[in-house]
């Protein structure tokens, strides 16, 4: 054996645990998942029947998956909007001149940190029993009853709520990005005149192409795959009424694929459900870090 | 090569660290026992040495959802519950045969698959609609007439009417919400009043009948009026937005009249101590009378074949034969035990009043659990909260829950 492929091979013996690892946890339950999907398999052990195209069918059929869907789409649209402007905001403020700029930085970042499941329980307090006492206080129609039991309302508090806890880590991403870009370039411009608007807008963000393919990309997808928050906050409710059928007003796709698995015990049916998210997930993924990638310039 | 055998036993150590342990891991469904339930299985470590580990699912979580979870963690409980056929169906091949043990011999609610004795009765449960004796009193109601429709919207009518002077906020304290978790107090346990209200215990005719996708249309149409008739006297935030808690306080503090709620309750009132006599009125939904409340043991241990199957069923032997067991679940769980061995009576007054209808044979059966899994906290779940929350009217409603019942086989 010659001493190069000697190496080689050390080389890919490294990487065996890490391999192992990831093939037993990724890919063997994926497969697995996308088998189970053409069957009637229940989750317990009995016996399973290959059932073809079945559950996709009836997927298809279901206006509960069909509303999930769109309102995905829906709380993705206003979430990757609202968490990217705040952040980008958020960010321009602890770069700036500001005093207490440092504990600003720390403070929008400290609400990431809080586990999804335990924001969701303080803010359903917050909507469900502080503002309607504010609102009655006050006198305010819309505020004196819960934001989380008004079907027309439920999707701007999980919009909220995400903004409020994820823009802290994006933030972080165009703290990075703006701190990387060259001081000269921007004094040169001052010098020559320009506004502070037109600095961020010919400079700052044209620079700042890589951090919102980067933001945008993780907003996308975290938004797409909201779980824990939803479950904790308005646990898909209020039902409303959607191509005259009773649906969950703030189901998501992933809550609505856990309940048709576990609360519908349709465990297969579930899993149909979850390759059509994870194919759905990875052509919007492709489509916009393609699209990004293409606005991107070194500089 | 001694890289390679490093990694290769890494690996092989990673794999074998996964053993065995003898102690009991109990999952169970009643959030309001979970602490007598730890206390008792303290008790049970130190008398036995044997560690006994509760792990709770229900209220405003979802037992199924736990339990299965727990099931695919890799360490699956030894006891569980089970909430009926469905619960056994779904689990049966990991079910263990009790036949034999020796707390068999003092019940007759066992759960029994043809002639083997499969689940451990974890007690009778009953509900109706728990009054407050006093505000019916003072508003010159008496409890015993209320045996149908009529009386109940003639009573409902007359207690709004004097809401201000009985101090109510509401008639009803009832929940129906998705958002707080509470669909089952709607669709499993308010339908079943259309289930077996009227009929003998044992009687499956409009369980069969909803399992075919059908229902009896003039008994239905009643059930609705029902339905509607309680939400019009509950409060419509309460309905929305009420937990198990919220919608107990407000009874308990003597704000409402009536509380939709079972016996399990009763932990959770005593802590409350309610100034005022409580007993249950039945749900009587139709215009000819129907007396009685609706009583079962509404679910049962039943013990892993695969797990520490002795240990399980000599704790559960200890849980219905020692004075502990017995003390345990009348006094600490405030439980009606299903054992004929118990002589204590509990002294909550939710149990006490199912003790009493129990004893004078005044019960209906309880069927919700024969509906497929989901169907009753999900899909009628949503449409009973769409009349709660006045999305639709009741007319729309009974149309709703016939078709969602019609598409129960698909």
């Amino acid at each position: 054996m010659s001493s190069k492929s000697k190496r080689k091979l050390t080389e890919a013996l490294f990487l065996v645990p890490t391999l192992l690892a990831f093939v037993m946890v990724i890919i063997i339950p994926f497969l697995y998942g996308i088998y189970y999907s053409f069957t009637n398999w229940q989750g317990t052990g009995a016996a399973t029947a290959w059932v073809g195209f079945d559950n996709y069918k009836a997927i298809f059929r279901e206006p509960g998956f069909l509303h999930s869907f769109l309102v995905t789409l829906e709380f993705t649209v206003f979430n990757v909007i609202s968490v990217n402007v705040v952040a980008f905001i958020i960010s321009l403020l602890v770069t700036s001149e500001i005093r207490g700029r440092n504990v600003y930085r720390a403070g929008f970042f400290v609400p990431n940190l809080i586990g999804g499941i335990v924001l969701g329980l303080v803010w359903q307090f917050i909507f469900s029993n502080i503002l309607p006492q504010i609102g009655a206080a006050i006198g305010s129609q819309l505020l004196s009853k819960s934001l989380i039991s008004n079907k027309d309302t439920v999707m701007l508090t999980m919009v909220i709520v995400n903004a409020w806890q994820y823009a802290g880590y994006i933030m972080l991403i165009y703290v990075a990005s703006i701190q990387g870009i060259s001081k000269s370039v921007l004094e040169a411009a001052e010098v020559d005149g320009a506004t502070y608007w037109t600095r961020i807008t010919k400079i700052q963000i044209p620079l700042m192409a890589n951090a919102f393919t980067i933001s945008l990309f993780l907003t996308l997808t975290n938004s797409f795959k909201m779980y824990d928050v939803n479950v904790a906050l308005t646990n898909g409710g209020p039902t409303a009424l959607f191509m005259m059928k009773p649906v969950q007003a703030s189901e998501l796709l992933a809550l609505n694929i856990y309940q048709t698995a576990f609360k519908y015990n349709n465990m297969a049916q579930g899993q149909a459900k979850a390759v059509i998210f994870f194919v759905v997930l990875t052509i919007f993924s492709i489509i916009q870090v393609s699209y990004n990638k293409s606005k991107e310039i070194e500089a | 090569m001694k890289k390679l055998i490093a990694v290769l036993l890494s690996v092989l150590m990673l794999m074998m660290s996964v053993s065995a342990l003898a102690d009991i891991v109990i999952c169970q469904n009643k959030v309001e026992i979970t602490a007598a339930m730890e206390e008792f299985a303290k008790l049970y470590e130190a008398k036995t040495g044997v560690p006994v580990k509760v792990i709770t699912g229900g209220g405003s979580s979802d037992y199924n959802t736990v339990l299965k979870a727990e099931m695919q963690s890799g360490r699956e409980p030894d006891i569980w519950v089970i909430e009926g056929p469905t619960g056994y169906e779904l689990w049966k091949d990991k079910i263990a045969d009790q036949t034999g043990a020796e707390w068999t011999q003092y019940t007759a609610a066992a759960y029994m698959d043809g002639d083997k004795v499969v689940g451990f009765p974890v007690a009778v449960e009953g509900y109706g609609l728990a009054y407050n004796k006093d505000v019916l009193e003072k508003a010159g109601i008496d409890p015993a007439t209320l045996t149908n429709y009529d009386a109940y919207a003639a009573a409902f009518e007359k207690l709004d009417s004097m809401k201000a002077e009985l101090g109510l906020d509401m008639v009803v304290s009832m929940v129906a919400g998705t958002t707080t978790g509470m669909t089952w107090v709607t669709g499993l346990h308010n339908f079943n009043v259309y289930l077996t209200v009227g009929n003998q215990r044992n009687d499956t005719t409009y369980i069969d009948q909803v399992l075919e996708g059908k229902v009896d249309d003039a008994r239905f149409h009643q059930y609705c009026q029902y339905v509607a008739l309680l939400f019009k006297y509950s409060d419509p935030d309460m309905l929305i937005n009420g937990t198990q808690d919220s919608q107990l306080a407000a009874f308990a503090n003597g704000k409402a009249a009536f509380y939709h709620q079972g016996n399990w309750m009763d932990p959770a009132l005593m802590q409350l101590n309610p100034s005022f006599e409580i007993a249950y009125a039945p749900h009587a939904f139709l215009h000819e009378d129907t007396d009685g409340i609706l009583v079962n043991p509404p679910s049962w241990y039943v013990v892993n074949a695969n797990g520490n199957k002795d240990e399980a069923i000599a704790f559960l032997n200890f849980l219905a034969t020692s004075e502990e067991g017995a003390d345990y679940m009348v006094n600490k769980a405030a439980m009606v035990p299903a054992f004929t061995n118990v002589t204590l009576t509990p002294s909550t007054p939710l149990s006490k009043s199912v003790m009493e209808w129990n004893a004078a044979g005044k019960t209906y059966d309880w069927q919700q659990y024969k509906l497929p899994d989901g169907f009753g906290m999900g899909t009628l779940g949503q449409i009973y909260e769409l009349l709660a929350s006045g999305v639709i009217d009741v007319d729309t409603f009974e149309v709703m829950m016939k078709d969602a019942i019609a598409n129960i086989a698909k």
